[in-house]
């Protein structure tokens, strides 16, 4: 179910910190539908490139070269138009233009729940609200945000619980819900496996493929577990210090 | 690893029939409480110069176990001896004097450590007020053991100075330099890239003082692996496996999960409350004889006690 057109073209990105280059020439492509791994020792810059793809900088001088164009949404474009070597200023104006694209074509799925759900609002509010980030509403909110809830394993009435009434586990799968909600072309996964211990790492990683198949979505996932990339990913984008390169795997 | 334990030297630590109730108080005052049942039943011993791995899953009962061990928290039935002494039971006063041979390595090493004191004063105030020695010997003492982790050049840095990695070497020095008994490790590589994890174990199992044994709590069954003579695999709140990976492959089938958790179907069922806990979702309770495994809860069968136990009805049979 692989799309022809991909979702995110990277050419040649290549980003400074004032003594020294954080990623040097790295070029990729995601495609959507497919599981795109991101891996490298520690360093070699897979935060500041996931971050990079998501239009957002705040290194500087930061971006100095490189291409960035989301095919599918619009092949002409180049994002980085303006903005490399134009330091923090220039790579501020990005994050405002940009800002519609993070959350409805970009969808962020963070390490710890805790830190992505609003603790005073309940889940269902909070997927309302994603929800509404979508360029075509359901017609049926509530009906939509039980198969949202479905999807991600959780039954109908966590949609009234606030996030301290879920469980540890619970509170997970309600992030993974919120974060595909507004229907992201692509989810960006930054080590969600970080800290939890080996079954449920394999248990949240293929939750997390699952939903974003089921709903048509790429994921960009990094992660420094040879296991995980080895059985679900199905491109590999390899960092090695200072060099980047692309090749498939199986 | 060279380290070799001291099989035949008397145990650093001996665990007898641990039990771990909490209670656990409902929603309201006049809710009902229920009763957790953190351990149920843990035993083992650790030889003199013996590292052991904890491992398990998040609720598995590791932490308290460890915690027992170093009398941070009082078992509600068992016994633990230390060096040949009984360690449970005592009050704070008596065990005062001998914590310092039982050494805790924190998981978050930053909160650890004081945002006000280099790294040099971290180690000469442990040990001039733990160590009790005199100011200049705890000031050679901590400087040459800071030396030995790599932190020679970075004596007078402030934690905020340093990076995550010197920052659980400074956690580690102040540990080692008090030439522990025992040193019980909660997570220590935990958050830490896999290059720096390696030199994290690198320094603390390669400095343990001579004939001291060391818990290492741990999820990453690779360093379990790379550094520990024995694996404790536990499973609520009881240990399932114990085995030398030298010796022996885990046979559990839970362990085997553990182990390798994309060899086979992931557990989906509850675990089960009578009988063995790993009833409803193993593979081989169907090759085991009536219902012994959902009636009788099996417990590690002494095969070959120093290098593999087994908790398993399909194994034993």
């Amino acid at each position: 179910m692989s799309d022809q057109t991909p979702l995110v073209v990277m050419d040649g990105l290549t980003i400074k910190a004032p003594t020294r280059t954080l990623v040097d020439g790295v070029s990729f492509e995601i495609h959507g539908g497919r599981v795109t791994a991101l891996v490298g020792p520690s360093g070699a810059g897979k935060s500041l490139t996931a971050r990079a793809a998501m239009c957002v900088l705040d290194v500087d001088p930061g971006l100095v070269a490189g291409t960035l164009r989301f095919p599918a949404l619009d092949p002409a474009v180049d994002w980085y138009e303006g903005v490399r070597g134009g330091g923090m200023s220039a790579q501020r104006k990005l994050l405002a233009r940009t800002r519609h694209l993070r959350g409805a074509y970009f969808a962020y799925s963070p390490q710890a729940a805790s830190s992505a759900l609003n603790p005073g609002r309940t889940i269902g509010r909070q997927l309302a609200m994603a929800i509404g980030r979508r360029q075509t509403p359901p017609n049926d909110l509530s009906a939509e945000i039980r198969r949202i809830l479905g999807q991600v394993g959780l039954q109908p009435w966590a949609s009234g619980a606030l996030p301290g009434e879920l469980s540890g586990g619970m509170a997970q799968r309600a992030a993974l819900a919120v974060a595909v909600a507004p229907k992201p072309r692509l989810v960006i996964a930054d080590e969600p496996e970080t800290g939890l211990d080996p079954v449920l790492r394999r248990a949240v990683v293929e939750l997390l493929v699952r939903v974003c198949k089921e709903e048509g979505a790429g994921l960009l996932l990094i992660s420094h577990h040879k296991d995980t990339v080895r059985r679900i990913a199905d491109d590999v984008i390899q960092l090695k210090g200072q060099h980047g390169e692309t090749g498939g795997t199986a | 690893m060279n380290r070799e334990p001291d099989v035949d030297a008397p145990p650093v630590v001996v665990v007898k029939g641990l039990v771990k109730t909490f209670v656990q108080s409902g929603a309201w005052p006049w809710s009902e409480s229920r009763d957790v049942h953190a351990v149920r039943g843990v035993d083992f011993t650790i030889a003199p110069g013996e590292v052991v791995a904890l491992v398990g899953q998040s609720g598995s009962g590791k932490t308290t176990v460890s915690r027992i061990v170093l009398g941070l928290e009082e078992p509600t039935d068992g016994e633990v001896w230390l060096d040949g002494q009984r360690w449970d039971g005592l009050s704070e006063a008596e065990r005062r004097p001998k914590r310092v041979n039982y050494q805790y390595v924190p998981q978050d090493a930053m909160g650890a450590l004081d945002p006000q004191q280099t790294a040099l004063e971290h180690v000469v105030e442990t040990l001039t007020v733990l160590g009790g020695r005199a100011a200049d010997d705890a000031q050679r003492e901590a400087v040459s053991m800071l030396e030995n982790l790599g932190l020679g050049q970075r004596l007078h840095a402030l934690p905020r100075e340093m990076s995550g990695g010197e920052q659980r070497r400074v956690t580690l020095a102040r540990v080692l330099a008090l030439n522990p008994r025992l040193v019980v490790a909660d997570e220590p590589t935990s958050g830490l890239d896999p290059d720096r994890r390696e030199s994290v174990l690198q320094d603390l199992i390669g400095n343990l003082p001579e004939g001291a044994g060391c818990i290492l709590v741990t999820h990453d069954m690779s360093e379990a692996r790379a550094w520990c003579h024995r694996i404790f695999a536990m499973l609520a709140g009881r240990i399932i496996e114990e085995v030398d990976l030298r010796a022996a492959e885990p046979v559990h089938p839970y362990a085997r999960i553990l182990f390798d958790p994309w060899s086979g179907p992931l557990p989906t069922q509850p675990l089960a409350t009578a009988g063995c806990p790993f009833r409803p979702d193993c593979p081989k309770a169907e090759e085991v004889e009536g219902d012994r495994c959902g009636a009788d809860e099996p417990s590690l069968s002494p095969a070959d006690p120093r290098t593999h136990r087994v908790a398993c009805h399909a194994v034993k049979s």
